[in-house]
């Protein structure tokens, strides 16, 4: 019994720590609510007390190796540089630890330790972050997610709105299908990395505005990763099983679906995918022969509103728990060469990268033009 | 004495020297220097990896590959964020049943090697697809639920789990004094070691093991048990993948059906199972040098958080210091007298 209440005192005193340190919930508005947009109105808003700059501020990434994430990392670094965040920041470090929860755990109490202000990471896994929370919250650290963010209202997070961004995906295809005249038939769902909250979210969003539609439409799914070469190989097994699709919807490896309907010779459909210049430059070329297609993109540049949110957050100003960044929809009606695509860049670039209402204007292309040294 | 205790492991003295050197360093460049925060977030990051280079060295000694261990300890985990939590006894039975989960499919692996005459490199990457599998029906979504004051205590100090539990006065008896700063992670993986692979080792079962890495004909002529020792063997790397996975609920109180993770953990358990000295092509080594390899391992990557190194160089210039580390463990090579050895 006794051994029963001491652990019963010992929690409830790691609750009022908890409770002491670390932000305070309040009302809002927040700071810069143009860039700060609060993810919807029960959106609790969060205030830590505020530090003298300048701040010590770390980058934990996950898995490193794609496009997208050496797009992001240089896009941190160029913004660490950007004038206007400059002064305030005293101490920039980047790591990636693979997809490995217990280093990625314990590269961001390593920080803690070190005694940095605010660690922005993308999440390896939506949940089992409570240890770091409770420690960052014992040492005032501001730990902000992005991207890939966790189940728990927390910490500050910031990301695109992935639900949403699925039911566009839909909603556009719907649309696309109707003024066609087409009633039902198969659709291609094409899915991300399993066991994650964005191929989770995406995937809901979806199918939730499939089903709400009256047409009668047949959904397959398959499993692309996110990745071109395995989405490539999937739709294509997944023409030869099933012949013909009415419409294709991508998470990501965009590039791939369009590879795989040109091989197999399929008609062009309504096409919706992620934000990569390849797929971009397709519908270009093809949108009068029938790619009609959307591409909206989680973009690298995310990195960078996080971490202003961050220095934001140091600052002492009031911030959304969930910040919700402004979806980049772009169709085959509003693409447009040397804007919103580039003919001359590669493939499997990132297009999206700017977010001008933060005062993020680092454009991608230019990012992946300079050679590390002149980021630097 | 000591010099020839050294002489006969200079593989493992080797990298304990290694390992030292790689921590003091990281030790006197942190900017908080060392501390029991510091020591405690270490011990933490190389517990899992740990377990799993011990479950990789068993294999290994007899000349084969466990590909599924990464793969038991992420189904061992799924099942663990089901079961520890609820009363004393049912985070203990929980313990128990997540331990038999992963000793059984090592079990299964060792049935399908030794009565399937399947080489072990094939038969294990087909039973680890088969661990994922099964961990993905189990959680198919990150999630779970494990004690809070379980997981506290395990991941923090000696003192922790005293104060925790009301133990020992809270952790504040003389007695406890001394050990009360040490990690549990720490005290959790060499217990595992001294308490199984020690008494494991020194058995025939365990000496067959090293027997049959050397020299599997000779052993077989020799009349020891081969289809004991293999059986042993793999149950064995089971039982310690299944520790890494009990750690890792643990750690992040939840289940996730981590595949890329799962194989990120396998290759890394090989790396650990060389830097620590056991040679690959069997016979020589020990689980308690793969330790020290996965720690070597770990403490590689710590630089990169107290340095300042570009972050898109990091994975290369990890990858060059692996590769020194394992070819230093190769110098054993120019000793051998007689060069046949080298293309057995």
């Amino acid at each position: 019994m006794k051994h029963k209440l001491a652990a019963v005192a010992l929690l409830t005193s790691l609750l009022s720590t908890a409770a002491w340190a670390g932000p305070e919930i309040v009302s809002g508005p927040g700071a810069e609510p143009e860039c700060f947009a609060p993810w919807s109105a029960d959106t609790k808003y969060m205030q830590w007390p505020a530090k003298e700059g300048p701040y010590k501020i770390a980058i934990v990434n996950g898995f490193v190796g794609n496009t997208w994430r050496i797009q992001m990392i240089k896009t941190a670094k160029a913004y660490a540089e950007d004038p206007a965040i400059k002064d305030k920041i005293a101490e920039f470090k980047v790591v990636s630890t693979g997809t490995d929860a217990p280093a990625q755990l314990g590269a961001i109490e390593d920080f803690i330790n070190q005694g940095y202000d605010a660690i922005v990471t993308i999440a390896v896994a939506p949940d089992g972050f409570d240890r770091v929370i409770r420690l960052a919250d014992k040492n005032n650290v501001v730990l902000v997610p992005f991207d890939n963010v966790l189940d728990t209202d927390a910490v500050m997070q910031v990301n695109e709105d992935q639900l949403a961004m699925g039911r566009t995906w839909a909603e556009f295809v719907l649309k696309e299908l109707k003024a066609a005249g087409v009633t039902g038939g198969k659709v291609l769902e094409v899915r991300g990395l399993p066991g994650n909250s964005v191929d989770r979210d995406r995937s809901q969003g979806i199918n939730e505005v499939f089903a709400a539609d009256g047409g009668n439409w047949e959904m397959i799914s398959v499993v692309g990763n996110w990745d071109d070469g395995t989405t490539q190989k999937v739709v294509a097994d997944a023409i030869a099983v099933h012949g013909q699709f009415v419409a294709v919807v991508a998470q990501g490896g965009s590039n791939g679906v369009v590879q795989a309907l040109k091989d197999a010779g399929h008609p062009w459909v309504p096409i919706a995918g992620e934000s990569e210049n390849g797929f971009r430059k397709a519908i270009a070329e093809y949108r009068d022969a029938g790619l009609k297609g959307i591409s909206i993109g989680q973009s690298p540049g995310l990195v960078a509103i996080a971490m202003k949110a961050a220095i934001s957050a140091l600052e002492g100003n009031p911030m959304p728990q969930l910040i919700s960044v402004p979806l980049p929809v772009a169709d085959y009606t509003t693409l447009e060469d040397g804007k919103n695509f580039w003919s001359d860049l590669p493939d499997n670039f990132f297009t999206v990268n700017e977010f001008p209402p933060c005062g993020v204007n680092i454009s991608g292309p230019a990012i992946m033009a300079k050679d590390e040294s002149d980021v630097n | 004495m000591m010099g020839r205790l050294i002489a006969q492991n200079r593989a493992f003295a080797g990298a304990l020297a290694l390992f030292a050197a790689l921590f003091v360093t990281y030790n006197l460049l942190h900017p908080r220097g060392f501390s029991s925060a510091v020591f405690v977030q270490n011990a933490n990051e190389a517990v899992a990896i740990a377990f799993v280079a011990m479950a990789q060295t068993v294999p290994v000694l007899m000349r084969g590959l466990d590909l599924s261990v990464g793969a038991v300890m992420t189904l061992s985990a799924c099942v663990a964020s089901y079961l520890l939590t609820g009363s004393g006894l049912e985070i203990s039975m929980g313990i128990l049943a997540v331990l038999a989960t992963g000793t059984a499919f090592g079990l299964m692996n060792g049935l399908i090697v030794v009565h399937g005459r399947l080489q072990p490199i094939i038969a294990t990457l087909a039973t680890g697809a088969i661990a994922i599998g099964l961990a993905l029906i189990l959680r198919p979504q990150p999630g779970g639920n494990v004690d809070g004051d379980l997981s506290w205590a395990m991941t923090n100090t000696v003192w922790d789990l005293a104060d925790t539990y009301g133990i020992a006065g809270g952790g504040e008896a003389w007695w406890i004094r001394p050990f009360a700063d040490i990690p549990m992670p720490l005290v959790l993986l060499f217990g595992v070691a001294l308490l199984v692979w020690l008494p494991f080792k020194r058995t025939v079962t365990g000496r067959t093991v090293y027997a049959i890495g050397s020299a599997e004909g000779a052993a077989y002529v020799s009349g020891l048990p081969i289809n004991r020792a293999k059986l042993a063997a793999f149950t064995l790397a089971g039982f310690f993948s299944a520790c890494a996975g009990l750690y890792l609920a643990l750690q992040t109180s939840t289940g996730n059906a981590d595949t890329v993770q799962a194989g990120a953990y396998t290759l890394n358990s090989i790396a650990a199972v060389v830097l620590g000295g056991t040679a690959l092509a069997g016979g020589i080594g020990g689980a308690i040098a793969s330790i020290i390899g996965a720690l070597i391992l770990r403490v590689i990557s710590f630089y990169f958080r107290i340095l300042d190194i570009e972050p898109l160089l990091q994975p290369l210039i990890e990858g060059l210091v692996l590769l020194l580390a394992v070819s230093a463990g190769a110098w054993r090579t120019f000793a051998v007298k007689n060069r046949l050895e080298l293309f057995r």
